[in-house]
């Protein structure tokens, strides 16, 4: 046989696992080699003889000798994942489908919603981004938790913060005697933003009634159906396009997503499950 | 088109050699079934030539049921004798599918390159059968490497494909002249076709069947689920149907495994959702992937009218009358 092997994993090194929240992990891995990947693209990441599950970096893309990924205990294979210590060998294939277009995002206001475990892959993207930080009008982030001590990242934010371009706001579903930023939904967040709504780009990433919500809200303010960009969660097997296990009426989620417009799936089956 | 024709004793003669090379796979008839089996020198005289479609589509010498597709592996060439026509028209969206230039399937790729398809015709056909609803003819046309004809003691071999040629020319047949194929041959093409369409004359096109199917129309649904017992038999037995889950073994090894959408938790995501979760839900998709998706995505239905699945349902839910009450 001849070429390359789709289903053939590299091997990441484990070096170490930090914890984030009590089911929430973040782990460090160095590729055999390095890995280019595009913010918002994802990966399948094998615990070997377990299994493989989909996860988009929580690294910035333009690492391409380390990567992060930030995985939240839900299943399985997460749960195997999440009993693994530095020093292990994990495989890794991809990266799959399509990222976000940074280029259309150049010289706009930036909303980027995210909530829960949603602000990993949102991590990767905003990294990316500050890179390059200029070339964004401004990125105005709303983030949401269910209570404060769920926030995951809790050391980054006063780095992202300190950013010229970034508004950053914060809301907990319940709030405790510490938490002095929101309280509520995450939509109320976008209440709070000074913002031409009808030139914004908007990204959402999160549990599925959050994007639901979160975009019918972004619609109501003025943002263009096709400038509302969003990170699908569907059971994606193979990234290939192949396997039809995230099959989503006409689209094939790991190979035509994850990431789409919410204009382009507006019309599909089962959007928000 | 212009075959060569060869006697059955010239034929098995053939076999007999091509086994030094080749593993040959061809029907052989039981009791109550025809499929493929494994051909030894003993069984060359029972391979059942004028049988209807085999129990087991053609995809599963391609994309079979269970295969490791990290480990290395080592494949004999084969033979595939006796494939009928409407397993033929559903390599068009394994090959869409499994050979997609971005991703393309190396194992896939093998299992198609080392394997020499010989198209027949078929000459009777069971009350499932219906090719013809959706364009198709029960003979080949396409997708085989030769075509093989069967009357009065001879066989019309055509070549479809240079590897088809290739073979035929080593067999010491490609060397006689071509003629065209007998009017016999013609005349029990035209029966069969004939009797096909009017078996199936009351079968909506797959134009038809996309907009029946898409009518609102939960009851319908409900009704046929009602004695589907999610086996997946219809998913198995599609030559279409191209679903699978890679099972994790040890060393990063990985299985590729058919898996179907009739099955529960197809679709579902860690967090626990699941769009397929109710029965009723799952059947309808399986038609909506055959009529709508897979048209929007590939440009053809993905049915070829070759009925196994209404022989194999143990629900005896039958495709066809769903079809037609959803389309009334």
């Amino acid at each position: 046989m001849q070429g390359k092997n789709i289903y053939k994993p590299l091997l990441f090194k484990l070096n170490k696992v930090e914890t984030e929240s009590p089911l929430i992990k973040t782990f460090f891995m160095t590729p055999e080699i390095p890995f280019d990947f595009k913010t918002g693209q994802f990966v399948e990441v094998t615990v070997d003889g377990v299994g493989e599950a989909p996860y988009t970096p929580s690294s910035s893309a333009w690492v391409k000798d380390k990567m992060e990924i930030t995985i939240m205990k839900a299943g399985y294979v997460t749960q195997k994942m999440h009993e693994l210590k530095g020093g292990k060998v994990l495989g890794i294939r991809g990266p799959f489908g399509r990222g976000y277009p940074l280029e259309k995002f150049h010289g706009k206001d930036v909303i980027i919603l995210g909530g829960g475990v949603g602000i990993a892959p949102l991590r990767c993207l905003l990294l990316t981004m500050l890179q390059e930080e200029d070339k964004f009008k401004k990125i105005h982030i709303c983030f949401g938790a269910k209570t404060p001590s769920d926030f995951i990242y809790k050391d980054w934010f006063k780095d992202l913060a300190a950013h010229k371009r970034v508004e950053l706001l914060r809301t907990v579903d319940k709030a405790d005697g510490d938490w002095k930023e929101t309280e509520g939904v995450v939509t109320v967040l976008l209440d709070k933003l000074q913002v031409d709504f009808k030139e914004a780009v908007a990204v959402v990433c999160g549990p599925p009634i959050m994007m639901k919500f979160g975009t019918l809200r972004l619609l109501e303010l003025g943002v263009q159906e096709e400038n509302v960009y969003l990170s699908m969660e569907k059971n994606m097997s193979c990234g290939l396009g192949k396997c039809g296990h995230c099959a989503m009426g006409d689209y094939f989620v790991c190979k035509d997503g994850p990431v789409f417009t919410y204009n382009e799936i507006k019309n599909h089956p089962n959007i928000w499950m | 088109m212009k075959s060569y024709s060869v006697s059955e004793k010239q034929w098995a003669e053939i076999l007999h050699k091509a086994l030094s090379h080749y593993g040959i796979f061809a029907p052989v008839s039981k009791e109550s079934t025809v499929d493929y089996e494994e051909i030894t020198e003993k069984k060359i005289d029972q391979i059942f030539y004028d049988s209807i479609k085999p129990t087991t589509p053609l995809k599963a010498f391609f994309f079979p049921i269970k295969e490791n597709v990290v480990a290395a592996k080592k494949q004999t060439p084969r033979l595939i004798l006796g494939v009928p026509a409407c397993d033929l028209a559903a390599i068009d969206l394994l090959d869409k599918i499994f050979l997609d230039k971005d991703f393309l399937d190396i194992y896939y790729q093998e299992n198609r390159e080392n394997t020499i398809v010989f198209g027949k015709d078929c000459y009777s056909f069971n009350k499932s059968c219906h090719c013809t609803a959706y364009g198709l003819n029960p003979y080949p046309e396409k997708n085989c490497d030769v075509g093989m004809s069967h009357s009065d003691g001879k066989f019309f071999l055509t070549p479809f494909s240079e590897k088809g040629e290739a073979f035929l020319k080593e067999a010491g047949i490609a060397s006689s002249a071509r003629e065209k194929l007998p009017s016999n041959v013609e005349a029990k093409r035209q029966s069969t076709t004939d009797g096909l369409k009017k078996q199936n004359k009351d079968i909506p096109d797959g134009k038809a069947t996309r907009i029946g199917i898409e009518k609102e129309n939960e009851e319908l649904w409900k009704k046929y689920a009602a004695a589907c017992v999610s086996c997946g038999a219809c998913a198995a037995i599609c030559p279409t149907c191209h679903c699978f889950l890679l099972i994790d073994k040890k060393n990063f090894e990985k299985i590729k495994n058919w898996d179907t959408c009739q099955y529960p938790a197809f679709e579902r995501v860690a967090a626990g959702e699941d769009p397929l979760k109710k029965l009723y839900n799952r059947l309808k998709n399986r038609y909506l992937c055959k009529f709508v998706h897979k048209p929007d995505m590939f440009g053809e239905i993905a049915c070829t009218g070759c009925g196994r699945c209404i022989d194999a349902c143990i629900g005896k839910i039958n495709k066809n009358e769903i079809i037609i009450e959803a389309c009334k």
